[in-house]
C-alpha cells in the first residue's frame, strides 16, 4: 500500500530489476567469452607437440568403445520405432513400398546424429564433466600447472579429439544398426518385401546425405566435449559444484545439439 | 657442536658411532648407489641398515643438527630473499585476502607461514607460484615478476618449484609408483630406468617402499601426504612449498612428517615454505616465521623470537588463549 503511494521507492525498485537484469545479462556474456576463448585455446593447442597418444587412445576407448552398448540398443529400438510408425502411416497412402527410404532418411540424415550425440552426452559427457570437476576440487589441475604441464593440452585435447574421431563412427554405426532395427518390424514382423525395403534406400540414399549426417555428428561432437569439459575443468565449491557442473553441461549440451542441429540442417538441406 | 658438520662427522663427534663404522658406512653408500652424491645425504640411513645406529638417535642427531642451525639463524637483510612480496593485495569474493602484504622468503631456509584459517595463508602460496594473480602489487622469484608472466615463461618459472598440496592432489588414476613417476615423465628427458632409480629412492625418503603399486584411496592420511611428498622431492626442486603437510593428522605421524621435513631440508638445502596450524611445535621446525591475520603480516622473522613478540594477536595466537584481540565465540 505505502508502496503504491510512494512513486520514488517504485523507481529505485524499477532501477534494481534494471541492475540486477543487466548484472545477469553481462556475467552471461562473460561466461560466453570465456566459453569461447576456451575452446580456442584448446583448438589452438592440438597442433602443438608433444603428442599424448596413450591419453587419446584411452578416451577414444572410454568415449567411443564404452559407448557401444547403448549406441546400439538406442539405434535398434529407434529403427524398429520408425519402422512400426512408419508403415503405419504409409500403409494409409498405400505408399509402404517407401518405408526403407523413409527409415534409412530419418536416421542417416537427423536421427543418427541427434540420438548418437544425446547418448554420448549421457554416458561420457556427464562422466567427463564429473571427472574434471573431481581433479579441480581435489588440486589435481592446479598440481599439473604446478609441474609445469599446461593442463589444457594435457587433459582437454586428448578428449576433444578422441570425441572428434568417435562421434562420427558412433552415428555411422548407429545408422547401420538403425536400417537393421526398422529392417526387423518392416520386413520380418509386418511382410515387407526385403527387396523392396533395401531397393528403396539404395535408390533414395544419397552420397549427400550421409555426409551431412557425418558433418553433423562432428559438430556435435565438438559441442558435446566442449560444453562438459568447460563445465568440468571450471568447477567451484566442493561436491556441490562437480553435481551441478555435471547438471549444466548434460542440459546444456543436449539443448546446444538440439538447437544446432536446426540451425546446420537449415544450411545444409 | 659446529652446525655445519656433516651428519656423518657429527654422529661421531657426539660419540653415538665410530669413525670406522662412518667409513665403512660411506663405503657401503658408494658400491651400492647409483648416483654418487646421493651417498652423503643417505649415510644415516645406512647406518641404521647396517646395525650402528638406531633410527630414534639418527632423528635425534638430525634434530640436534637441525636445532644448533636454526639457534644461529638471524634474519639477515643482507642476504638476497628467494621470493619478494611486494605490496601485494588480493581480492577474492569482495574480501581483501591479501592486504598490501610485504614479505621476503630467505632462500635455503626453511619458513613457516602461521594464522587463523582463512587468514590467506594458502591464497600467499599459491600466488608464489602463480596459480593466483595479485591485483596489486608484485611477486617476484628471484629477479623475475612471477605476477607479469604467463605460457612458457610462467611454466619455466615453475620448474624451480615443487608444491605439495594439503590434500597431497595425487592423481587418483595413478599408483604411488606412476604419481611420483608422473613429473619426471613428462618434464624430463630421463629413460625409464634413470626415473625407476629417483623413484624408489624417493619412496624409500619417505618410507614408503612397498606401497608401490598402492592407489591413492588404498592410503591412509600420513600415507598420502607421504607419497605426495615423494612427488614433490622427486623433481629436486630449488623451492619446496608445503601446505599443512600435518593437517588432520594424529600427533606421531605429524612428528613423523616434521622429522621427514628436517630430514630432507637437511639432506637437500632446498629453500622450504611450510604453512602450519601445529603451533608452537612448528617454531622447532624452521628458521623463520611469518604469521598472517586478515591479509596483513604481523610477524616476519627468526623463529626463536617470536615468543617474544609483543604483538597482542600473535600472542593470543601462539597461545591458543580465548580472550584476547582474536573474537571467536
Amino acid at each position: 500500500m505505502i508502496d503504491r503511494l510512494n512513486p520514488s521507492r517504485k523507481t529505485t525498485r524499477m532501477v534494481d530489476l534494471l541492475q540486477h537484469m543487466g548484472a545477469r545479462t553481462l556475467g552471461l556474456l562473460q561466461e560466453m567469452g570465456r566459453m569461447f576463448l576456451f575452446l580456442l585455446e584448446v583448438l589452438a593447442a592440438i597442433p602443438v607437440p608433444p603428442y599424448r597418444w596413450t591419453l587419446f587412445l584411452r578416451q577414444v576407448h572410454f568415449i567411443g568403445i564404452r559407448s557401444l552398448f547403448v549406441i546400439a540398443l538406442t539405434a535398434l529400438f529407434a529403427g524398429m520405432v520408425l519402422g512400426l510408425q512408419g508403415y503405419y502411416t504409409l500403409s494409409r497412402f498405400g505408399s509402404e513400398a517407401m518405408l526403407g527410404p523413409a527409415v534409412a532418411l530419418s536416421i542417416i540424415r537427423e536421427l543418427g546424429p541427434v540420438l548418437s550425440g544425446l547418448m554420448v552426452t549421457g554416458r561420457a559427457g556427464s562422466a567427463l564433466t564429473a571427472e574434471l570437476g573431481i581433479m579441480r576440487i581435489r588440486e589435481q589441475i592446479d598440481a599439473l600447472e604446478v609441474m609445469g604441464i599446461a593442463p589444457l593440452k594435457y587433459l582437454i585435447v586428448p578428449r576433444l579429439t578422441a570425441g572428434l574421431l568417435v562421434l562420427p563412427l558412433l552415428t555411422a554405426l548407429f545408422d547401420v544398426i538403425g536400417i537393421w532395427g526398422g529392417y526387423l518390424v518392416a520386413v520380418r514382423l509386418l511382410g515387407l518385401s526385403g527387396g523392396t525395403y533395401f531397393g528403396g534406400i539404395e535408390s533414395a540414399v544419397e552420397m549427400h546425405d550421409i555426409i551431412t549426417g557425418l558433418i553433423k555428428s562432428f559438430s556435435f561432437g565438438v559441442i558435446i566435449i566442449w560444453i562438459c569439459t568447460y563445465q568440468g575443468y571450471y568447477t567451484r565449491r566442493g561436491a556441490e559444484g562437480v553435481s551441478h557442473a555435471t547438471t549444466s553441461a548434460v542440459v546444456m549440451s543436449s539443448v546446444l545439439i538440439l538447437v544446432w542441429d536446426y540451425f546446420i540442417t537449415s544450411i545444409m538441406l | 657442536m659446529s652446525a655445519t658438520l656433516p651428519l656423518g662427522e657429527q654422529l661421531v663427534a657426539n660419540g653415538c658411532i665410530t669413525a670406522r663404522q662412518l667409513d665403512l658406512a660411506l663405503q657401503r653408500q658408494r658400491a651400492t648407489s647409483a648416483d654418487p652424491t646421493t651417498s652423503a645425504h643417505l649415510v644415516g640411513r645406512t647406518l641404521v641398515e647396517m646395525g650402528y645406529l638406531t633410527q630414534p638417535a639418527l632423528h635425534e642427531c638430525l634434530y640436534r643438527q637441525f636445532a644448533a642451525e636454526r639457534d644461529h639463524y638471524l634474519d639477515n637483510p643482507a642476504v638476497a630473499p628467494v621470493i619478494r612480496f611486494e605490496r601485494v593485495v588480493k581480492i577474492l569474493d569482495g574480501r581483501r585476502v591479501l592486504d598490501a602484504v610485504d614479505l621476503a622468503i630467505p632462500a635455503n631456509r626453511v619458513t613457516a607461514i602461521i594464522g587463523m584459517s582463512g587468514g590467506g595463508k594458502s591464497v600467499l602460496l599459491k600466488h608464489m607460484v602463480g596459480l593466483m594473480k595479485p591485483d596489486q602489487g608484485t611477486v617476484r622469484v628471484g629477479e623475475e615478476r612471477l605476477d607479469a608472466m604467463s605460457g612458457r615463461a610462467l611454466r619455466q618459472v615453475r620448474g624451480r618449484f615443487s608444491l605439495l598440496f594439503q590434500g597431497g592432489a595425487l592423481f587418483d588414476s595413478l599408483n604411488v609408483y606412476d604419481n611420483v613417476a608422473f613429473p619426471l615423465r613428462e618434464k624430463s628427458q630421463l629413460t625409464e630406468e634413470q626415473i625407476r632409480g629417483r623413484v624408489l629412492r624417493c619412496l624409500a625418503e619417505v618410507n614408503l617402499i612397498g606401497m608401490e603399486r598402492k592407489f591413492p584411496d588404498e592410503l591412509s592420511g600420513g600415507m598420502m601426504k607421504r607419497a605426495a611428498l615423494a612427488r614433490a622431492l622427486v623433481t629436486e626442486p630449488e623451492i619446496l612449498l608445503l601446505d599443512e603437510p600435518t593437517a588432520g593428522l594424529d600427533p606421531i605421524i605429524e612428528n613423523a612428517i616434521h622429522y621427514l621435513i628436517c630430514d630432507t631440508f637437511m639432506r637437500t638445502r632446498y629453500t622450504m615454505v611450510v604453512i602450519s596450524h601445529a603451533v608452537p611445535e612448528i617454531f622447532q621446525w624452521c628458521h623463520h616465521v611469518i604469521a598472517l591475520h586478515r591479509g596483513k603480516v604481523l610477524y616476519s622473522g627468526p623463529s626463536r623470537e617470536v615468543d617474544a613478540s609483543p604483538d597482542p594477536v600473535l600472542r593470543q595466537f601462539i597461545r591458543g588463549e580465548l580472550d584476547g584481540p582474536i573474537q571467536v565465540i
